[in-house]
């Protein structure tokens, strides 16, 4: 489980099905898949840091996206994990806007700036509609992945 | 237009509170203000989105520029908070 060449994104990581209403509920319910996917050792840590990042600026960072993260110990490895708000949820974002593309990463705590690198890819992969229109869209857990995977390439 | 290089001084870089900041400030003036890399391709500072795709670090140096009735006050809040560690 905790080979250095895992992918970042795996089918676990990613649902389809269970929409979040609230911030807090997306984040929590992100971390859960992450820890499920035994990508978390310690849920509390990861919380904690995920919560300190949240309060000193919001991670809802405008076009409807939403990408909590966090450095950690807790963390094994880079994980992304991923869900959808498709009627959109309040995420503080600085545009106002409601989010409906949840995007968790999370990288242990010895990454450098490996989690930096990889929330800037995937912010530039976003700015364009047709990443955002696609990923709304997508139908199946394997389209999903591999827009993210080639996103954050 | 006006067009300034600054060195960007908090830890967290372009990101976080400080990424904010600009962001913030930027949508404060009805000038338009860019962000990037210097001697590269600026974008909308406007934008948390955009902001946070540059990957910008503490020590990279950025070109600031501002275009507009209040840009000489833009460029001047931008390049505060750029330059000012974080407390």
């Amino acid at each position: 489980m905790t080979n250095s060449t895992q992918q970042p994104l795996t089918p676990e990581l990613i649902d389809l099905t269970n929409e979040p209403e609230t911030k807090q509920e997306a984040i929590e319910s992100l971390l859960n898949l992450a820890v499920e996917a035994g990508r978390v050792q310690n849920r509390e840590r990861a919380l904690e840091a995920l919560q300190d990042r949240e309060a000193e600026a919001t991670t809802g960072v405008g076009m409807g996206i939403g990408i909590p993260h966090a450095k950690s110990e807790a963390v094994v490895s880079p994980t992304i994990v991923f869900t959808r708000a498709t009627d959109g949820i309040d995420f503080d974002s600085m545009d106002d806007e409601p989010v409906r593309l949840l995007f968790m990463l999370l990288v242990p705590a010895a990454g450098g700036d490996e989690h930096l690198e990889m929330l800037s890819s995937l912010s530039r992969s976003l700015m364009h509609e047709e990443t955002r229109t696609d990923l709304l869209e997508a139908n199946s857990v394997e389209r999903v992945e591999s827009i993210i995977l080639e996103a954050v390439e | 237009m006006i067009e300034r290089t600054v060195t960007v001084v908090p830890e967290d870089g372009l990101h976080a509170r400080p990424a904010s900041q600009v962001v913030e400030a930027a949508n404060n003036y009805d000038s338009t203000v860019t962000v990037g890399p210097a001697g590269g391709e600026g974008v909308d500072a406007s934008s948390m989105l955009a902001v946070t795709g540059l990957g910008v670090g503490s020590g990279d140096k950025v070109d600031l520029t501002a275009d507009g009735p209040d840009e000489a006050a833009a460029i001047d809040e931008l390049e505060t908070i750029l330059t000012t560690p974080e407390a």
